[in-house]
């Protein structure tokens, strides 16, 4: 944990462009783009399966004036906002009861683990049948993938508290809710923002690939409808911009996490 | 050397008047139960405290000066006998019993004041009045410049006396410390008992210090409790008449280097009990 913020911080002056690592990483971007482009044009492959970067290109500034891709998202942000919203304070709340009670915690765990990393979306069907194709299957999917990590994290973080700090709760007679909310809560508030990073990234893969399978909105609707309609150059367009906005998503979780990184060290 | 045995009066002191007490501890023993059949950790320990005074509690490793601190303390039942302060007997943690932990024990999510101020927030007074009574503690202890660090930015010294600090703004009738300065350096520890010292000497707090540090108990104390090697019981109760207000200078005078010859040659015995059973156990053997 602090040497990611160590490594965050020496990364933070810009590196010099004339930097050997920056230079070799531009090259590598010109590298594929070029590879790219000259496959495109070669011919070798069946048309338009590598679309040439201008139709690429094209495509992305087409699909940023389109009010549509706009809808779609707005649709996928919030399955996966309302996915989060439910599976993290379930998560929370699980994680909480398994850390505290050990009977519970002993009994449940083996059944966390093992669904822990299931690809929940076998369970696809089950919740088209229970919600429908609409939103409500696309969040149901997310929020049984965030879940299980932030159950599980939780569950860890309670059991890693120092003793002490509970028996100085103790002693200055603090009540159950306040032990919660002021002892074990911020005691447990790394693995805690650990368990919600891990959630939100499975909470938009879970919910991505739900709409690719069976839907009628969403971004992952969008590209699967490129896809079948041999729209090659949207639907790269689609996954350049998915891929920023993952990283977009990432940095600001990131920055979430090392801003109370600060706080601690 | 005949006022030094003079002061060993051993039951006298050990037993004031009831008036005379703050708080008593009446009788405790305590028994765990190990793969290897009973264990006696405290035996039949009893002693008063008095208002004002600065008791200390010293032993080898393994004379159950720990339960001890924790049965007075209420963090841990399931003995025999009574702790009562005022009259009241103790069954869990008290509003008359501040603790301080020889485990660091400060919230590294809060900042020094914030930190002092816990016990304050518990109790719901309002904020502005608490971070005032949390600033008066920090000065007390020596830390007023620190109020907005977080205890990663303190030195160990410093995160004990953010605890103690933390303790003293709980307002306890008594004080409670096991080693809290065992994880320092002499020298640090030294200073850090003329700070304690000074504020004894400001607040009349009656505190009750576990230790095994001879030179710690008898720089600090009114009185030593000497405790045995398992099962642990009072062995002897010193008083020290040492001057107050004293300060760590008092570690060079001759009448304190008498107490701690005294002392050791008290906790000696004990202490190479403790060692040979412990090299008994290493041996794959059974201590008593």
């Amino acid at each position: 944990m602090a040497h990611a913020g160590q490594l965050t911080a020496a990364r933070t002056p810009r590196p010099a462009l004339a930097d050997p690592v920056t230079m070799v990483r531009i090259a590598i971007i010109v590298g594929v783009l070029a590879f790219w482009e000259v496959l495109s044009r070669s011919g070798w492959l069946y048309r338009d399966v590598v679309p040439s970067l201008v139709a690429i290109s094209k495509a992305v500034g087409e699909l940023l004036i389109d009010k549509d891709y706009y809808w779609n998202l707005g649709w996928t942000g919030f399955e996966v906002a309302v996915a989060l919203g439910i599976g993290g304070v379930g998560g929370l709340l699980a994680g909480l009861i398994l850390g505290s009670n050990k009977l519970l915690g002993k009994s449940f765990e083996p059944y966390l683990y093992y669904l822990g990393p299931t690809p929940k979306i076998i369970f696809f069907p089950v919740m088209i049948m229970w919600f429908g194709i609409g939103p409500g299957s696309k969040i149901a999917l997310g929020t049984i993938s965030c879940f299980f990590p932030i159950a599980l994290s939780t569950a860890a973080g309670m059991r890693q508290i120092k003793p002490v700090l509970i028996s100085v709760g103790r002693t200055y007679r603090a009540n159950a809710w306040q032990m919660m909310t002021k002892i074990y809560i911020p005691a447990m508030r790394h693995p805690i923002i650990n368990g919600i990073r891990l959630g939100l990234g499975v909470a938009i893969i879970g919910t991505l690939l739900a709409e690719t399978k069976l839907s009628n909105k969403g971004i992952g609707f969008l590209i699967i409808n490129a896809y079948s309609t041999f729209d090659m150059p949207r639907m790269y367009a689609l996954l350049i911009v998915l891929f920023v906005l993952s990283i977009g998503v990432n940095a600001l979780v990131g920055r979430f996490g090392g801003l109370d990184k600060i706080k601690r060290s | 050397m005949a006022a030094i045995v003079q002061s060993f009066d051993s039951k006298a002191s050990a037993t004031p008047s009831s008036s005379d007490a703050i708080m008593r501890v009446e009788d405790i023993s305590m028994r765990f139960s190990t793969p290897d059949g009973v264990l006696t950790a405290v035996d039949d320990v009893s002693f008063a405290v008095r208002p004002g005074e600065f008791l200390s509690v010293i032993g080898p490793s393994g004379c159950g000066k720990s339960t001890l601190f924790n049965v007075i303390g209420g963090l841990l039942g399931g003995y025999e006998g009574r702790v009562s302060v005022a009259g009241e007997t103790i069954t869990g943690p008290h509003a008359s019993i501040g603790m301080v932990f020889q485990e660091e024990s400060t919230f590294p999510w809060r900042t020094v004041v914030d930190n002092v101020a816990f016990p304050l927030e518990l109790s719901g007074m309002a904020k502005a009045q608490r971070v005032e009574r949390a600033r008066h503690f920090i000065k007390l202890v020596g830390l007023d410049g620190f109020e907005n660090r977080y205890p990663s930015e303190l030195s160990g010294g410093m995160r004990q006396r953010v605890s103690m600090a933390r303790t003293l703004a709980f307002e306890p009738k008594i004080l409670l410390m096991d080693e809290p300065f065992a994880a320092l350096d002499e020298q640090t520890r030294l200073l850090l008992g003329d700070k304690v010292l000074q504020i004894q000497q400001q607040l009349k707090q009656t505190t009750l210090l576990i230790t095994h540090n001879i030179t710690e108990a008898v720089q600090l104390s009114d009185r030593i409790l000497v405790m045995t090697y398992r099962p642990g019981k009072i062995k002897r109760i010193v008083d020290i008449d040492l001057p107050r207000p004293r300060t760590s200078d008092i570690v060079s005078s001759e009448a304190f280097g008498r107490y701690v010859a005294q002392i050791w040659s008290d906790l000696r015995e004990e202490a190479s009990r403790g060692m040979s059973d412990d090299e008994k156990t290493r041996q794959g053997g059974h201590p008593r």
